[in-house]
């Protein structure tokens, strides 16, 4: 069964104080509807990502809430992983077209964070990790920073290497309209950011921010409208332990290993078929490891490679993040599984604009949560 | 942060057990910004131990120097208060390990 993608749209990431999380999600669905073509009334049912709705908002129930602002009454799912709950929105409902349970549905992606003061937010944030984590004082950033300090030792990589992954993306971020930040930095700067949880610096973490994007996919043929749709060619979840310190590594996700190599044997491609990915780089570190778990870069080589440039626009081989990632794009945490698939949408129907990576054909979304307990692979396809 | 006593009092029974078990530093950090209720005790390290018996477990280091930092470090579990907590909170007592 072909699944393909109708319509797309993210909303602007980031410090979003003027909008509610309502109006945030609808204006999300109504753009992502009517790129489609279509009327709310059109879809047979709608998958929301959010992960801290309950917690910061004291709002569960989002199934609910959401179709009432769409004004259809039709089955709804709050989907919830931590920050792969876009990702994992979206293979349910893909899930559900290919069970012939419905044709055509939204999907999702939302978080509002900064409504939160930083505790809040951090406390929220921790409750992607077990409760062995949070006795032991380790923050999100920590568990991150204990998979750094493992992968500088044992592949001799430098923070300044770390550093690249930042500047490559916040350079990316200055090419999208839409990212929370559009500047650039220099390794200078991260080297020189405030210590978060060693050896990872604020300029290697992303933001807190808010942001929702959805996209609309059926299973009917739309050939005839759509000369050549945007389809979903491999959709895979794995998972792994809740706790880091339970894995044999810390340099790698197993979680993503396992997903991806799924979804590449699904897809019939291999890590270099790949043109364009879109990597939950939810810190500096994140990235690192994602390229050498996705084939991308041999093991011990990805930080190196990108401070190389090798995952930069306009000279690298595969590109990465050229939405700016979390890093620079933002990370309203529910949301950005989701605005991966707007983003390599864009990048393959080639509508990036000053980000669009040449010729890109096919397109990686690597979305990930907590300390890599689950992990989310899609392949889209021109 | 409020905390279930019941949430409390199921764990206590297995924290005693762990009192005085040795292992090694696997790997560390430093939190730098911590959560609201460890505040009063940043910046401090977290590590993964090895101990002895294979299993790995994660915690504060405390009553440490600089020079502790290391892998493969000896560490001995003890017993110390966990957090700040709030005014009418259970106080909390739990695992956290020493350089030895």
């Amino acid at each position: 069964m072909k699944i393909n993608i109708l319509g797309t749209h993210a909303t602007k990431f980031g410090e979003l104080w003027n909008i509610s999380p309502r109006a945030l999600a609808r204006e999300a669905m109504e753009n992502a509807l009517n790129a489609s073509g279509l009327k709310a009334s059109d879809i047979d049912a709608l998958y929301v990502g959010n992960m801290l709705s309950g917690i910061l908002g004291n709002q569960a129930n989002l199934g609910s809430l959401l179709v009432e602002e769409l004004g259809v009454q039709v089955p709804a799912f709050r989907i919830e992983g931590a920050c792969a709950s876009g990702g994992l929105a979206l293979h349910n409902a893909i899930n559900s077209l290919k069970a012939g349970q419905y044709k055509t549905v939204l999907v999702l992606g939302i978080e509002k964070m900064t409504d939160h003061s930083q505790d809040e937010i951090t406390n929220a944030l921790m409750s992607a990790g077990s409760d062995e984590e949070r006795l032991a004082g380790a923050t999100f950033p920590g568990v991150y920073a204990l998979m750094a300090q493992a992968y500088m030792q044992q592949y001799k990589v430098s923070e300044e290497d770390l550093a690249c992954v930042s500047v490559k993306n916040h350079y990316h971020g200055t090419l999208n309209p839409k990212a929370q930040f559009q500047f650039p930095i220099t390794i200078a700067d991260v080297m020189r950011s405030a210590k978060i949880a060693d050896p990872l610096k604020l300029l290697d973490c992303s933001p807190i921010s808010d942001g929702a994007a959805a996209v609309v996919i059926t299973s009917e043929n739309i050939l005839k409208k759509n000369k050549k749709p945007i389809q979903i060619i491999a959709s895979e979840v794995a998972t792994d332990t809740l706790s880091l310190h339970d894995r044999k590594s810390f340099t790698s996700l197993s979680a993503v290993v396992e997903a991806s190599t799924k979804a590449y044997g699904k897809a019939g491609l291999k890590p270099s078929d790949i043109d364009v990915a879109e990597i939950h780089d939810c810190f500096s570190i994140s990235e690192a490891i994602a390229t050498e778990d996705l084939g991308f870069s041999k093991k011990g080589e990805g930080a190196r490679d990108i401070a190389k440039g090798k995952r930069t626009l306009f000279k690298g081989d595969i590109i990465c993040n050229p939405s700016g990632g979390l890093k620079a794009c933002g990370h309203p945490v529910g949301a950005t599984g989701i605005k991966q698939i707007v983003e390599l949408t864009e990048q393959l129907r080639g509508e990036a604009g000053k980000r669009q990576v040449e010729k890109a054909r096919i397109g990686l979304a690597h979305n990930v949560g907590g300390s890599g307990t689950i992990a989310a692979i899609h392949i889209l396809q021109k | 942060m409020i905390t279930s006593p019941v949430k409390l009092w199921r764990r206590q029974k297995n924290t005693s057990a762990l009192i005085g078990k040795k292992g090694k530093i696997l790997q560390w950090t430093i939190i730098r910004v911590p959560a609201k209720s460890f505040i009063d005790q940043a910046p401090y390290p977290v590590v993964i131990v090895k101990m002895q018996n294979g299993e790995n477990m994660i915690g504060q280091l405390v009553d440490w120097q600089e020079k502790d930092l290391i892998v493969g470090k000896d560490v001995i579990a003890v017993l110390r208060r966990l957090r700040t907590e709030g005014k009418e909170d259970v106080i909390y007592y739990n695992i956290k390990f020493k350089p030895l």
